[in-house]
């Protein structure tokens, strides 16, 4: 069903479907429905988050369920401006962008708001805070690619605080958003801050994120990587997964939730113990996947794959491995291959199934079509050989149902380091040079240009830079752009980018193939 | 990059070596392609023959980018990769070396075998795998359930508690010990906490690797050290008592023989109930 619900002026009717469907293998559920444009989730407004509900999205529909039921989000800290610029978590996690926030939905954000929206606050929705804040260039960044700001001190830091000596120096080679040559906000202010860019992760599906892994011993405890320590959590005194964020930097749901209202929200007081238990008991239990496309129709249900729509996010077993010949990663294509036409078939019903043909083709690809992974820092170097001879699936996407890279580890696939990145002269470009008793970047060496060092920004590693953690590959129709930069802006430029990074020689019947089954996950 | 390899395809030059010579080099690794499912394989030359580089599980595979530390003593038995089978170890070298580029695309003869699944773990976990494989064939819905079962716990040591010993050797000038190592590794701080250990001892070591050409290798000075501190930080980690944990580092390089000499590149750890 279909209804035209405004955001923010009435409550929504609440179905219960979802409750009672849960377990239900292969159930089509009811859900609200909202369009697009319905869509944007006001910080502080009067609201219901439903059990369930559906979010018109380019290429069909994603469904976000609230698996605890629905509640009044007034009041409710990830709903509430928690800080003074009156954002809210919801801000930059919107349930009708599966969690995450797509750049389609910031611009037009812009449009609807002259740019007044606490989305664009200056301190990380601009270029930089000392750019004139009306004028939409100094936006550009997040209204082109959907990127924030993201500002961390140089040196780094440990968690506790403690200066870290980093193992490499690091100069700015190009700056077009001024921000790490600002004399108040750069590498060389008061407190020398590096700037880079990037887009915010979906906030679903967490139980995958937050589970050591099983499959890959022993990564209970260990990197995979470096047989190094995983760091401790410090909630529990267990060990932390490190899957949470792109670098790593905050381990725990409560720990990102106070980084981020500091940062983001720029609170000026600390969020409470209270408001911090119930962010991490909602963020636990929300799970986002697209449900519906427009050619291929619903998603889940008798006939479909298993593995698709959030309902077996919800029921499936977290932190698993899929690079086998069972668990294909999102689970068996088979209801969808060789479907029997039917008699007096419509061109709408010729349509899906072809579709439907074509996303379990793209499957087949994806779980099986190997080709030379090379030069992967923090990859190829952890033991497994350069080049390493691997599908996209038993390759770096290896997450049962996710399609993270399980082990955990860091690696620089390219999206940051040059040669390999796009060519992205909006963005930052930094000159790191390592010491020479450091371990180098296993392919780059000792000599590094890059967009974003990312994780070595945390541990001050030279063998680091660039290396980011794969994040998860559910509602990517609702959320574009893609990667961490959000060097593509849609899933053919994302595939694109992986073909020629790797030198597959994918034809274009198999690019579409990918396009269309990446688009129904 | 698949380069032009006319040369390095070419036959084995040199006359093969007796079971039991020991060889000692480094050199450039070359993959070679083992057929569409299957994963590459590598090998080295040195004296006109080829040498495979197969190492123990996740102690590390060649690098292309990187020359190797090939150690080891060949083996009886057929060529693997199309190379000489030896025991030993290939340990890469950290720093880059952009001459060290060839892949020999599949050739037809010399073939990969597809691991999986099927032939990892233990027969139980394998049964498993195999019996979930035939129901998810008819039923779809099973591909989504774990077919990788977590491996049982290691029993639960029982007394008499006797001293034990535990070597752990690593790749030149690395602190990386392999998945299996530190799988002993953990059983044995379980061993150390149930067994209320008086004492663990954690020694690392660092080594010269005599090469068959008469020149040596020698670790860097502060390898030793990173290996006994890392593998005492683990054992603390893993619940040993860290005030009967001592730890401590050879500060001079074992001396190479060129036999085995990777064996010495390592850290040693004694429980003492």
């Amino acid at each position: 069903m279909k209804r035209g619900f405004k955001g923010g002026r009435g409550a929504p009717h609440i179905i219960a479907a979802a409750a009672l469907c849960i377990g239900v293998a292969g159930a089509v559920l009811s859900a609200d429905t909202y369009d697009a444009a319905d869509s944007w989730w006001q910080a502080g407004a009067k609201r219901v988050m439903p059990a369930n509900a559906e979010y018109e999205d380019g290429l069909g529909r994603v469904r976000v369920v609230n698996a605890d039921g629905p509640f009044e989000t007034q009041g409710h800290p990830f709903f509430t401006p928690l800080g003074t610029n009156g954002r809210a978590c919801v801000t930059c996690h919107q349930p009708a962008n599966g969690m995450g926030l797509s750049v389609e939905t910031i611009r037009r954000r812009w449009e609807e708001t002259g740019g007044k929206d606490p989305l664009f606050a200056a301190v990380d929705g601009s270029n930089c805070p000392s750019l004139p804040q009306a004028e939409r260039a100094s936006h550009s960044l997040l209204l082109d690619r959907g990127l924030f700001r993201i500002y961390l001190p140089w040196p780094p830091r440990s968690a506790a605080g403690a200066a870290i000596q980093p193992e490499f120096t690091i100069d700015v080679v190009q700056d077009p958003t001024g921000c790490n040559t600002d004399p108040a906000y750069g590498l060389q202010s008061k407190t020398p801050t590096i700037s880079v860019f990037r887009r915010p992760r979906p906030v679903a599906n967490m139980k995958y994120l937050l589970e050591l892994p099983h499959g890959v011993p022993p990564s209970e405890f260990l990197f995979y990587n470096d047989k190094s320590l995983l760091p401790r959590n410090p909630e529990t005194g267990g060990f932390a997964s490190l899957q949470l964020m792109s670098d790593g930097r905050d381990l725990t749901l409560k720990i990102q939730a106070r980084d981020a209202a500091l940062n983001h929200l720029q609170a000026q007081g600390a969020v409470s113990d209270k408001q911090l238990s119930r962010l991490e008991s909602f963020e636990k239990q929300v799970y986002a996947a697209q449900s519906f496309d427009k050619v291929g129709g619903e998603l889940t249900g008798e006939d479909s794959p298993p593995g698709l729509g959030p309902e077996a996010l919800e029921r499936g077993a977290p932190a698993r491995l899929g690079n086998n010949p069972i668990n294909r990663i999102f689970g068996s294509f088979a209801p969808w291959q060789g479907i029997p036409e039917k008699a007096q078939e419509t061109p709408e019903q010729r349509a899906q199934r072809a579709f439907r043909e074509s996303v379990a083709r793209g499957a087949d690809i994806f779980y099986l079509k190997r080709f030379m992974i090379e030069n992967a820092g923090k990859y190829n170097d952890k033991g497994l050989g350069n080049p390493f001879k691997r599908s996209c699936g038993s390759g770096c996407h290896n997450t049962l149902l996710m399609g993270m890279d399980l082990a955990p580890g860091y690696m620089d696939l390219g999206l940051n380091n040059l040669p390999w990145a796009n060519a992205r002269p909006d963005l930052p470009l930094f000159k790191v040079v390592c010491n020479a008793d450091a371990a180098p970047q296993s392919y780059l060496g000792r000599v590094i240009y890059t967009h974003d060092p990312a994780r070595a920004l945390i541990t001050g590693k030279c063998a680091d830079v660039g290396a980011s953690m794969t994040q998860q590959s559910r509602s990517l129709a609702a959320r574009a752009p893609y990667f961490m930069n959000g060097s593509a802006a849609n899933l053919r430029e994302l595939v694109d980018f992986y073909d020629r990074r790797f030198n597959i020689g994918y034809t274009e019947a198999e690019k579409q193939d990918l396009v269309n089954f990446l688009g129904v996950l | 990059m698949i380069a032009s390899i006319i040369g390095v395809a070419a036959g084995i030059a040199g006359a093969a070596p007796p079971a039991g010579t020991h060889v000692s080099f480094v050199a450039c690794p070359v993959a070679r392609d083992t057929g569409p499912d299957t994963d590459v394989c590598f090998f080295a030359e040195h004296d006109g023959n080829r040498y495979a580089l197969a190492n123990p599980p996740d102690w590390g595979v060649p690098q292309l980018k990187h020359r190797v530390l090939v150690e080891g003593r060949v083996k009886e038995g057929p060529l693997v990769c199309g190379a000489i089978a030896i025991e030993g170890r290939a340990s890469v070298l950290a720093e880059i070396d952009e001459s060290c580029s060839v892949i020999i695309p599949f050739d037809g003869v010399v073939k990969g075998e597809s691991g999986g699944v099927f032939n990892r773990g233990t027969p139980q976990q394998r049964a498993f795998a195999e019996d979930l494989a035939r129901r998810s064939a008819v039923d779809p819905r099973l591909s989504l359930e774990p077919a990788i079962l977590d491996p049982p716990p290691s029993p639960t040591p029982t007394p008499p508690f006797g001293a034990r010993e535990l070597m752990i050797a690593y790749p030149y000038n690395s602190d990386r010990g392999s998945g299996p190592d530190m799988l002993k590794l953990k059983d044995l701080a379980g061993y150390a906490r149930v067994a209320k250990a008086r004492s663990v001892r954690v020694v690392g070591y660092r080594a010269i690797s005599r090469l068959s050409d008469g020149s040596e290798m020698t670790e860097g000075a502060g390898i030793a050290q990173a290996r006994a501190i890392k593998v005492a930080a683990i054992l603390c980690a893993l619940g040993v008592d860290a005030r009967v944990t001592h730890v401590s580092w050879n500060g001079g390089a074992i001396a190479g023989t060129g036999d085995d000499d990777w064996r010495n590149r390592k850290v040693e750890v004694e429980v003492t109930p």
